[in-house]
């Protein structure tokens, strides 16, 4: 087995439950000792409220529960239907590419090498990378923030994903719009916007668009567990099934909405419940298993083609670094993080492809020697590209002009 | 040539653009088997069918975000807002989604896509059907508002919209609606140019800057006035973004007094962007301060008598256009 990136071990902090308990020790003793332990200020300094504890209990207990309801950690079982050798191997080789991609625009954020932030997809590329690599190149996706691996998934060159991690001229939107967000118009890969949910909406208008231009073409939309509790969510998936739209909408249930545990989001135990409400299929799976995923995505492709409608699969994963990169991710306890590391989608294939002597060590080395090279012309690409003109922004802001309008306000 | 009326027009110009371009179509709540709650869209559905004319379920947001997918792939979305006191839903998808794209997309994708809203008051409803919310969307860059106040435009404004690349607003006043006729030529193609503002009544005392409803109280009391000798200058802005300043800075140049009439409140209206652009181009040719005459800074009420005081009305405006003119 071969370690896909760094492996980065959790700091080594208290989580917050351990905190609380010592607290509540201390705050014991104290009552014992004839201290007041109600009333304000009685309490020692830092010493947690009973019910903020109760709440610490409840974060996180959730995603370890959900790790241990999927039998197996390490073994995938079963055959990707419809899927050759070889395709079974470029899969394996984007799977790689969006992992090594991730890992090094990481390394360069904490060297400051470009400016914003970063939002680390590492742990979930199964489950935009599988559906996109699917798609067809006029198939249309609206990804979220997070969803790299939908970009590689669907073949966009690494050096127009990097350049856009840069924000540099060489960027799709020439470093106008926002760092990460990836998207390119040749592979119909839409811009993800940082506010929830619209490309759930967006995508949902384009399965339309497909629909009434008689066009046979299929669209996908990605949301996280969090934005299920938007409204964009429900307006989307009813609008889509009473239309019938040739859709697939994927939920990547990484169990925590930036801080916010599955629990606070939603009394559900499985997001896939969700599809009940509209009258449209819903399958919950290990998002960490690209066997799984392949063939529910698969599926849910074929029926979007075939005129069926709208399928919604709640992929269960994790992502293993903060919401962003400025983000510790303070609040999930180490356990949980180690936990879910060893669910690994990518050593997980890589083990299953062996075993089904679909893959050598010979092919696997192949592989990371292109995807290293592919990774670093990308950096070197990015880094190479000009920085925009500060007056770059100050165009297209309409298609026509109109006689009163001055977009330089006067400056 | 027909006797149209202002909603006949909107009616008509849908028929026509549709029939036009089949890869227009339109979505909203109640507008294909019911025709419109005001009927703008009677016929619709029985001329195109349901896979172009969709009566929507009640989701303002997705009414308007559906259209930035629908028209990166082709479409060109026509979606309609059933008052524009319910638009609140849909304001994410339009300022952050639907305005912004284009540039975003550094010029990659158009969003022509055109948004009705029936706006106004004088009709009754209350404070959910009676709004003036333009102002909510000014500060929007990439969006284009336009608000006919006659048939003619009406019409025009509404093809110029609809063939536009552009993200538009469409404010359709529901007091104009069944309130004025204009016969238009049958088959004439009348395109009113985006962008440009119409000298309504020329004059040479004072500007009088309105749009809507609110443009025939205002051509009314201008004419009363100049049986006084006050010869007012009355604009309807027609577009209201991005606003036709070259048009209002010279005729304020000429006059060198402006009243601006509105229904919406007037902190932070369309009026007091006016009024800083004629603080900012215009001062030296101004003779008097630029005057506001605008609704009331509180929400719409239903009562008749209450209504009645909100908006602005003939001899309100006469009054704010004498004094002005008078200074």
């Amino acid at each position: 087995m071969v370690e896909m990136a760094e492996k980065k071990t959790p700091r080594k902090k208290k989580s917050a439950t351990e905190t609380a308990e010592a607290a509540t020790e201390a705050a014991a003793e104290s009552q014992e000792s004839g201290g007041r332990t109600t009333g304000e200020g009685a309490a020692p300094a830092g010493a947690p409220r009973e019910d903020f504890q109760a709440l610490q209990r409840r974060r996180e207990q959730t995603a370890l529960d959900v790790s241990r309801s999927f039998p197996d950690k390490y073994r995938l079982s079963g055959e990707m239907e419809g899927c050759t050798d070889a395709r079974k191997i470029e899969l394996l080789e984007r799977l790689v590419k969006t992992r090594e991609f991730d890992a090094r625009m990481r390394r360069l954020f904490r060297q400051g090498r470009f400016e914003g932030t970063f939002y680390s997809q590492i742990g979930q590329e199964a489950c935009d990378v599988v559906l996109a690599y699917q798609m067809k190149k006029t198939d249309f996706i609206g990804p979220s923030h997070r969803d790299l691996g939908a970009s590689v998934g669907k073949g966009i060159p690494l050096t127009a994903l990097a350049a856009q991690v840069y924000n540099r001229v060489d960027s799709p939107d020439g470093g106008r719009y926002t760092a990460c967000h990836y998207w390119h118009p040749e592979y119909w890969v839409m811009q993800p916007s940082t506010s929830i949910m619209m490309n759930w909406i967006a995508a949902t208008g384009a399965a339309f668009g497909f629909k009434m231009l008689k066009k046979d073409n299929v669209a996908a939309a990605f949301g996280g567990d969090g934005a299920t509790a938007h409204g964009d969510f429900h307006e989307g998936c009813n609008f889509a099934a009473v239309h019938r739209l040739p859709i697939v909408y994927v939920i990547q249930n990484n169990l925590w909405a930036e801080s916010l545990p599955l629990s606070l989001t939603t009394a559900l135990r499985d997001l896939s419940h969700r599809a009940d409400a509209y009258g449209f299929p819903g399958v919950n799976l290990d998002g960490n298993d690209v066997v799984a995923v392949w063939n529910a995505t698969r599926a849910a492709l074929d029926r979007a083609r075939a005129g069926e409608g709208a399928t919604l699969i709640e992929m269960k994963t994790y992502r293993w670094f903060g919401h962003s990169d400025i983000d510790p991710a303070d609040y999930r306890s180490e356990d949980e993080v180690e936990d879910w590391m060893e669910r690994d989608p990518l050593p997980r294939y890589v083990a299953w492809l062996e075993e089904t002597e679909v893959l050598d060590a010979e092919t696997l080395e192949g592989i990371r020697e292109r995807v290293r090279k592919e990774v670093e012309e990308a950096v070197e690409f990015a880094e190479a590209s000009p920085r925009p003109e500060p007056d770059a922004f100050l165009s297209k802001v309409f298609v026509h002009e109109y006689p009163g309008f001055d977009v330089r306000a006067g400056r | 040539m027909a006797k149209l009326t202002y909603i006949d027009a909107i009616n008509r110009t849908l028929h026509e653009e549709m029939a036009r371009d089949e890869t227009t179509f339109l979505i909203g709540e109640d507008t294909g088997i019911y025709g419109g709650v005001f009927k703008a869209t009677r016929g619709l559905l029985e001329e195109f069918g349901p896979e172009r004319i969709i009566d929507s379920p009640i989701s303002e947001s997705l009414i308007a975000g559906m259209t930035v997918g629908a028209a990166m792939v082709g479409c060109r979305p026509l979606p309609e807002i059933q008052f524009a006191d319910f638009i609140s839903p849909a304001f994410d998808q339009i300022v952050q989604q639907l305005a912004r794209y284009h540039w975003r997309t550094d010029g990659t994708y158009a969003m022509p896509v055109t948004i009705r809203c029936p706006w106004g008051g004088g009709v009754g409803g209350g404070v959910f059907h009676s709004q003036s919310n333009e102002a909510w969307f000014m500060n929007v860059p990439g969006l284009v508002m336009v608000a006919p106040s006659t048939v003619r435009d009406a019409a025009g404004l509404l093809r110029a919209a609809i063939r536009s690349d552009d993200p538009v607003l469409y404010w359709e006043h529901k007091k104009l609606y069944r309130s004025l006729k204009d016969d238009l030529p049958d088959g004439e193609e009348i395109v009113t140019e985006i962008g440009r503002a119409h000298v309504a009544r020329e004059g040479k005392h004072v500007t009088a800057v309105t749009f809507g409803y609110l443009l025939h109280p205002t051509l009314e009391a201008a004419q009363g006035l100049a049986e006084d000798g006050i010869e007012v200058e009355v604009i309807d802005l027609r577009t209201l973004l991005p606003l036709d300043t070259p048009t209002i800075l010279e005729s304020v140049a000429k006059t060198g007094k402006a009243v601006i009439v509105h229904e919406a409140p007037k902190i932070g209206g369309i009026g007091g962007e006016i009024a800083a652009v004629l603080a900012e181009e215009c001062f030296w040719e101004l003779d008097a301060p630029v005057r506001r005459l605008t609704g009331f800074n509180t929400s719409f009420p239903a009562a008749k008598t209450m209504e009645d005081l909100y908006m602005p009305g003939v001899e309100e405006i006469r009054r704010a256009l004498r004094t002005t003119a008078e200074t």
